[in-house]
């Protein structure tokens, strides 16, 4: 077949994804960042991820634009028109990231700076927020070699969330016995709560890859219809 | 197996070693066995008309020795807009001048095959061309009203062959311009000529004069590449309207324009039919490679 048509137009879609993608990159920055002043107790550090969720929206923003911008003037189709619809899914996802890590970092001022902290759940969170940075960071892995596979892995890895959320679940209810910690504990809760829909999101971009790939999107995890899940792709 | 082609056409044939290479195709193409059917004689129109099922087997076309259409089989449903689109040369206008038997008319053409109408074949013994022309009707590139003839005449000149005379041509010329979508633009100015109407007025106008012979089946070939784009989205909204009545197959370089009117697109490369799907399906997930390349526009 003769060279390539159309290159402006592929220019400016691969750029589309780069910024998409990006966007990853900068909710790894943040979740680096809250999880350390989760760990440090560190109030200032987490007020600078709620500012800089800024960066985050923003990245939304553009990314949103050009996708509207590529489908008015491009019409793209077939794999194109998959990839712009994906990419405005994954953006979508990766402003729903960036909020988490905000919703993380409001929620630490509410126990203090030196708050009656219970090392395993501590430890807790620290492992799950370090399971979510890595599945964020194996969904962009997985969109950009467009590697179905690698993109279903991540159903597995987010079962150690998933089972991680119910540790921290059950030790809040045991601490809860503890006056002192209860609120604390509570607090905790809703960080796991936010880690693990980070994980979710993560899982999510995963089936657009597949989407972008096949043409055909299931979800990996259907919670509502569990028997009806896909058997995995390996 | 013959191939298709009239006496004069084959006198003009320059490569008899050609005639000899002609791959037979399947199926009988005798008269007697079409029932029920009949192209010789045109009935009148049913009221509750939904166009005829266009069945093409074995099609293959040629131009001296240059092989146009390769072996192919592809079906247009009633009540469906089908667009043919592929790279220029790619054999998708041969192809449906097939469908009427226009394609051998053209000197050192022919072709072999065959196309039925619910059954009946266009190219079976006895079969009367004109009659087939009129069953199947023909919208072409750049609008060509009869230039001498006023909008009522160009219109009128197609009812005269179906018989209607005095009010009762009167009537059905306004309901065929209705049908064309053209009447209110038109109405006042009946008695000029068509040829000083605007661009899609006289592509609508054309159309009108189709519908006037009482077609069953449309082809229209690149309909509105000489328009602009409000005259494109017109006759796109007619061929949405005509839908209901005939069949109606669209060759298109706008892919956008196939993606946007036909219920079904086919991709023709290099004379052969790669793919033939739902629109949605062609535009979103094509299943062919080389279908995914063309409309994304990685060549063509």
């Amino acid at each position: 077949m003769p060279g390539q048509l159309r290159e402006q137009f592929l220019r400016e879609l691969a750029r589309l994804e780069e910024q998409a993608l990006g966007g990853l990159d900068l909710v790894c920055e943040s979740l680096d960042r809250v999880l350390e002043a989760v760990q440090h107790c560190d109030i200032e550090l987490a007020e600078m991820v709620i500012a800089d969720d800024d960066r985050i929206d923003g990245r939304y923003l553009e990314v949103h634009q050009g996708v509207l911008s590529l489908l008015a003037r491009q019409a793209p189709v077939a794999t194109d028109l998959r990839l712009v619809a994906a990419l405005l899914d994954v953006i979508k996802h990766v402003e729903r990231m960036g909020d988490q890590c905000v919703n993380i970092a409001k929620i630490l001022p509410l126990s203090g700076h030196s708050p009656p902290a219970h090392d395993e759940m501590r430890s807790k969170i620290a492992e799950m927020g370090a399971q979510a940075r890595s599945e964020v960071a194996q969904a962009k892995i997985a969109f950009e070699s467009r590697d179905v596979a690698l993109a279903h892995d991540l159903v597995r890895q987010d079962e150690r969330i998933n089972r991680l959320n119910r540790e921290v679940f059950k030790l809040a209810i045991e601490i809860g016995d503890d006056p002192d910690r209860r609120e604390w504990a509570m607090h905790m809760m809703l960080m796991a709560r936010a880690i693990e829909r980070i994980g979710d999101n993560a899982v999510d971009i995963g089936e657009q890859v597949a989407f972008v790939v096949t043409g055909l999107f299931r979800e990996f995890t259907d919670a509502s219809h569990p028997e009806m899940a896909p058997p995995p792709v390996v | 197996m013959r191939p298709h082609t009239t006496e004069a056409v084959t006198s003009v044939d320059q490569d008899p070693q050609q005639q000899q290479t002609d791959p037979t195709v399947g199926g009988t193409q005798d008269a007697s066995r079409i029932a029920g059917a009949p192209l010789q004689r045109k009935p009148r129109r049913d009221v509750s008309q939904t166009g005829r099922r266009v069945t093409v087997s074995g099609l293959n076309a040629w131009y001296g020795d240059q092989h146009a259409v390769k072996d192919l089989e592809i079906e247009f449903a009633p009540n469906e807009v089908t667009a043919i689109i592929g790279p220029s040369g790619c054999g998708k206008s041969t192809m449906v001048r097939c469908l009427n038997r226009m394609h051998e008319e053209i000197p050192g053409a022919r072709s072999s095959g065959s196309v039925e109408l619910d059954g009946a074949d266009v190219y079976g013994d006895g079969v009367d061309v004109v009659a087939v022309r009129r069953t199947v009707g023909m919208v072409f590139q750049k609008p060509n009203p009869f230039p001498t003839m006023s909008v009522f005449d160009n219109v009128a000149s197609g009812l005269r062959l179906t018989g209607a005379r005095g009010g009762k041509l009167r009537e059905r010329v306004e309901q065929t311009l209705r049908g064309a979508g053209l009447w209110e633009e038109v109405k006042d100015r009946l008695g000029q000529p068509g040829i000083g109407l605007s661009g899609g007025q006289q592509q609508r106008l054309c159309i009108a004069r189709t519908l006037a012979v009482e077609p069953e089946v449309i082809l229209m070939d690149e309909p509105c590449s000489a328009l602009d784009p409000i005259a494109t989205l017109k006759v796109e909204e007619l061929i949405e309207e005509l839908k209901s009545r005939y069949t109606i197959v669209i060759v298109t370089h706008n892919m956008q324009q196939a993606a946007r009117v036909a219920d079904r697109t086919a991709f023709m490369l290099a004379g052969e039919l790669v793919e033939v799907d739902e629109t949605d399906k062609m535009f979103t997930n094509p299943g062919d490679e080389r279908t995914e390349q063309y409309v994304t526009g990685k060549f063509g």
